[in-house]
C-alpha cells in the first residue's frame, strides 16, 4: 500500500490533530487492519488520552532511541480494539531528543509489519513539524474553518512541498453546521477553494467528543456519534474508497434567524 | 439603534464568511510570495515616482499584482503602459 505511512499535521495547535489521529487510526484497526499510532508530538503527549491508554505506558519512543527497549516492546496494544498499538511520545524530554533519522528508522522498523503507521505531528513548523513529516508517504493537514487555522494550513502546506513530499490531504475538522447557514462560519468548499487541497473529510463538531475523550473512547466506537461517523469515512476513503461527505447543511429556522437579528445566540 | 436600522443592518452586512474567505485570499497571497502586506503598495509608489519624468509614460494606468504560480516563488507583476497619442 502506497499510503501506509500517514502524517497528521496542522501548524496551529488545539485544531484536533491527536482526535483526528486516534479516531481515523482506530477506525482502521476495527475493520481488521493491523495499525500504529506514534505520538510524534515529544514533551506534550496527549495521543494517549485520546485513545484511553495512558495508564499503560511503560516505555516511550525516546526509549527506544535511547535503546532502552526494542520498539516492539514500547509499544502499547489497546484493550477495546484489536490490532491496534500506540507509541506514545515521551512526556519528560523534548523535542530534540527525537531527531529525524530516529523517527525515519522507527518507521521503517515497523513498516513491514503494519498495515498503516500513523504519525501525530506537533503543531508548528519547526523541528518537530519537520520530523513527523519526514517519514510519511501522505500527508493530511488538519484544519477548523477558521482564519488562523486555513493561514497555517497553508504554510505548512508551502513547507511540505519545499521538503518534496507529496501535496498535504485536507480534513476540514469542527465544522458547525449551524454557524455555516448563519453565514458566519465558512464551509468545507470555501476551505478547499482558499487552500487548494484535496479533501478527504468533513467532522462537524460533535457536543459529546469532550465526553469521549474523558472517557479515553474514541467517537468512532459509537455508531450513533456523528463525528465518529466522519472518521470511519475518512478511513475509508484512505483505502481507496469513494465515500460521499456527510450532509452537514442546517435549515435555519426563522426563530434562529430572529434570535440572530437580535443578537442573540 | 432602532428596530428598523438593526433589520437593516442585519441585510446589507456581507456575511462574517464571505469576509474571512477575502481577508484569507489576500493573505494567502502575499504569504505564498514571501511578500510584506504593504508590499504591492509600496513598490507602486516608488514606481510612479520614478515615472513621473517621462511624459509617454500613462501613470493612471500602472497596474501591479503578486503573481503566484506553482512550484516557483510568488513574483509581483506591473504594467506600465505607453501614452499613446
Amino acid at each position: 500500500m502506497a499510503d501506509k505511512v500517514i502524517c497528521i499535521t496542522s501548524g496551529k495547535g488545539g485544531v484536533g490533530k491527536s482526535t483526528v489521529t486516534g479516531n481515523v487510526a482506530t477506525a482502521l484497526a476495527a475493520k481488521g487492519y493491523k495499525v500504529v499510532a506514534i505520538d510524534a508530538d515529544i514533551g506534550l503527549r496527549n495521543l494517549d488520552l485520546v485513545l484511553g491508554l495512558e495508564n499503560r505506558i511503560v516505555y516511550d519512543i525516546v526509549h527506544v532511541i535511547e535503546g532502552v527497549c526494542p520498539v516492539e516492546k514500547a509499544l502499547v496494544k489497546d484493550k477495546k480494539t484489536k490490532n491496534l498499538y500506540l507509541l506514545p511520545a515521551a512526556q519528560t524530554k523534548d523535542k530534540s531528543a527525537v531527531k529525524p533519522e530516529d523517527l525515519v528508522n522507527i518507521v521503517e522498523k515497523l513498516r513491514e509489519k503494519f498495515d498503516f503507521i500513523f504519525i501525530d505531528s506537533p503543531a508548528g513548523i519547526e523541528e518537530g513539524f519537520k520530523t513527523a513529516v519526514l517519514p510519511a508517504d501522505t500527508i493530511i493537514v488538519v484544519a477548523n474553518p477558521e482564519m488562523a487555522s486555513i493561514r497555517d494550513a497553508d504554510r505548512v502546506t508551502g513547507l511540505c512541498e519545499a521538503m518534496g513530499k507529496p501535496e498535504p490531504k485536507l480534513i476540514v475538522n469542527r465544522l458547525d453546521p449551524k454557524k455555516v447557514a448563519r453565514g458566519d462560519m465558512m464551509d468545507a468548499d470555501d476551505v478547499v477553494q482558499i487552500l487548494g487541497l484535496e479533501l478527504i473529510g468533513i467532522v462537524p463538531e460533535d457536543k459529546n467528543m469532550v465526553s469521549y475523550i474523558n472517557r479515553g473512547e474514541p467517537a468512532v466506537l459509537f455508531e450513533d456519534s456523528i463525528a465518529g461517523k466522519a472518521f470511519r469515512n475518512i478511513a475509508e476513503r484512505l483505502l481507496g474508497k469513494k465515500v460521499p461527505f456527510l450532509d452537514l447543511s442546517y435549515n435555519e429556522s426563522f426563530l434562529d434567524k430572529l434570535k440572530k437579528l437580535f443578537g442573540g445566540e | 439603534m432602532g428596530f428598523v436600522d438593526k433589520i437593516k443592518e442585519a441585510f446589507s452586512r456581507p456575511p462574517a464568511k464571505e469576509i474571512a474567505k477575502k481577508r484569507l485570499q489576500l493573505i494567502l497571497k502575499y504569504d505564498r510570495a514571501g511578500l510584506p502586506p504593504n508590499a504591492v503598495e509600496a513598490v507602486k509608489d516608488a514606481i510612479l515616482k520614478a515615472l513621473k519624468d517621462f511624459p509617454f509614460i500613462d501613470a493612471s494606468g500602472v497596474t501591479i499584482n503578486i503573481a503566484n504560480e506553482e512550484n516557483s516563488k510568488g513574483k509581483i507583476e506591473i504594467e506600465v503602459p505607453v501614452r499613446n497619442n
